[in-house]
């Protein structure tokens, strides 16, 4: 049994994620990173229920700064030891038009939902390519069609998707697999700023894309990899 | 028994028309150079590595065996004119009893192919294939006949005695003959000492030629990714 890396822990997919796995037995150990600690011990709480004392641990960083990545991904493997998963889920977004957005604002974007999974990947690897192991990012179907007015979120998921494709190749030999997922309408904070007027009870819940992750980073899933799935639900009308 | 890898990699790359060294160059993503010393990582037989390569790119290499966490002992060598000069200056670095030779021009050499080598009982082998094509003697007309099942195709890895393939080095060069490679060397000075020939591998191809670096991307998809 090894430790699974979850970034975005703190609501959302992240949260939902981390709260099913705890149930799931697939792990012995997780790294949950986020940066809010309030909203990540409400987390770690409920994955105690469920989970051995000292099952968890958390880890705080602003992945504005994703350069501090390598020093936190060799203080997770001194502390817990023996990476075999690793689920990049924390994403940003800050939906501008072309003219109004700031260089800035994309380069935070940019930061978050690429540099960040790019950094925890490459750190990863490193270690987890002895033993082998699962990487899944968190991508979005923005990054499939093009959404006016979500520039920087909607390319830098398509950035994730490609980054997903290419590493499930190059990393076959270690047998660590690449998993991504695009999840459609989620009612999680980031998309309530995409689409502030929606009503999120009508939409997927966190629950529902964190079933299909979970699924996916079961160790007896062999078939999945290196292909963009699509999450999306059907709703009633 | 513990080994010492001499690792050659100071080729040129002229045959490959490009400006970058084919060891350099990147197949299935990776530099060339770097899959075999992944995978010798994981041996634990091999204790060290002696690469033999041109001093402009030891710094790279440097950078590339840090990037790429291999956690073995690197040594540095200059490479020859020749290449039996760069396994003679190797084996200037090569403090163990027993040395692998190989090549970074080889990339396709599994982890269990270099078991086997070493699990020889002989303590001097190299791998060889038999030679599935028609071979004749001869420069520009036939000069004589060749009898294949007599031939095998010489691939690397190889291991030695260093004792022994240091003295014959001396003598070659105190004698100014030049081998292509060293299992021919060890022969010729030695002809009783046995050289076990372990069956080769059909993908172990030398990179050579820009098709080369087109089946070699195949071979490795083949071979070597785990995605079927």
């Amino acid at each position: 049994m090894s430790t699974c890396i979850i970034t975005g822990i703190g609501s959302g997919i992240g949260r939902a994620t981390a709260i099913m796995l705890a149930n799931r037995g697939f792990y012995s150990h997780y790294a949950l990173i986020g940066r809010n600690e309030d909203e990540m011990r409400q987390t770690q709480a409920e994955m105690q229920k469920r989970l051995p004392e000292g099952s968890t641990r958390l880890y705080l960083i602003d992945l504005a700064f994703p350069e501090r990545i390598p020093e936190l991904v060799a203080k997770i493997d001194a502390e817990l030891g023996d990476i075999g998963a690793l689920l990049n889920i924390a994403g940003y977004t800050d939906p501008q038009s072309l003219l109004t957005t700031t260089l800035e604002s994309f380069e935070l974007t940019y930061k978050v939902n690429v540099y960040a999974p790019f950094m925890f990947m490459r750190e990863c690897v490193k270690y987890m390519r002895q033993k082998g192991g699962k990487i899944l990012n968190v991508a979005s179907t923005a990054g499939m069609t093009p959404r006016p007015g979500w520039l920087s979120y909607a390319s830098s998921k398509s950035a994730v998707i490609s980054m997903s494709e290419t590493l499930t190749a190059e990393l076959s030999e270690y047998g660590i697999m690449v998993y991504c997922v695009s999840p459609g309408r989620c009612a999680t904070k980031l998309r309530r700023r995409l689409a502030p007027d929606e009503d999120p009870s009508t939409i997927m819940q966190p629950e529902e894309v964190a079933q299909v992750i979970c699924n996916l980073v079961n160790p007896n899933e062999h078939c999945l990899d290196g292909q963009n799935i699509v999450i999306r639900k059907s709703i009633k009308k | 028994m513990k080994y010492t890898l001499l690792f050659l990699s100071g080729g040129s790359g002229s045959r490959m028309q490009n400006s970058v060294p084919k060891q350099y160059m990147l197949l299935a993503g990776k530099p060339v150079i770097m899959h075999i010393l992944e995978r010798v990582d994981q041996i634990e037989e091999i204790e060290d590595v002696v690469v033999v390569c041109a001093k402009e790119y030891e710094a790279a290499i440097s950078l590339m065996i840090n990037q790429y966490g291999i956690r073995k002992p690197v040594h540095f060598a200059p490479a020859g004119i020749t290449r039996q000069g760069s396994v003679r200056n190797g084996l200037t670095l090569v403090n163990n009893e027993n040395v692998i030779v190989h090549e970074a021009a080889r990339p396709f050499v599994k982890v269990e192919d270099f078991k086997r080598l070493i699990a020889a009982k002989e303590r001097n082998a190299t791998f060889g294939l038999s030679i599935p094509f028609s071979v004749l003697k001869g420069h520009g007309c036939v000069e004589g006949l060749l009898e294949r099942s007599e031939l095998f195709n010489v691939q690397l890895p190889q291991k030695f005695e260093t004792r022994l393939l240091k003295d014959v080095h001396e003598r070659a060069v105190a004698e100014n003959r030049e081998f292509t490679e060293d299992a021919s060397m060890i022969y010729y000075y030695h002809p009783d000492v046995p050289i076990k020939v372990c069956e080769g591998m059909d993908y172990d191809i030398k990179l050579t030629t820009r098709i080369d670096m087109l089946a070699g991307e195949q071979i490795y998809e083949d071979v070597f990714s785990r995605r079927k």
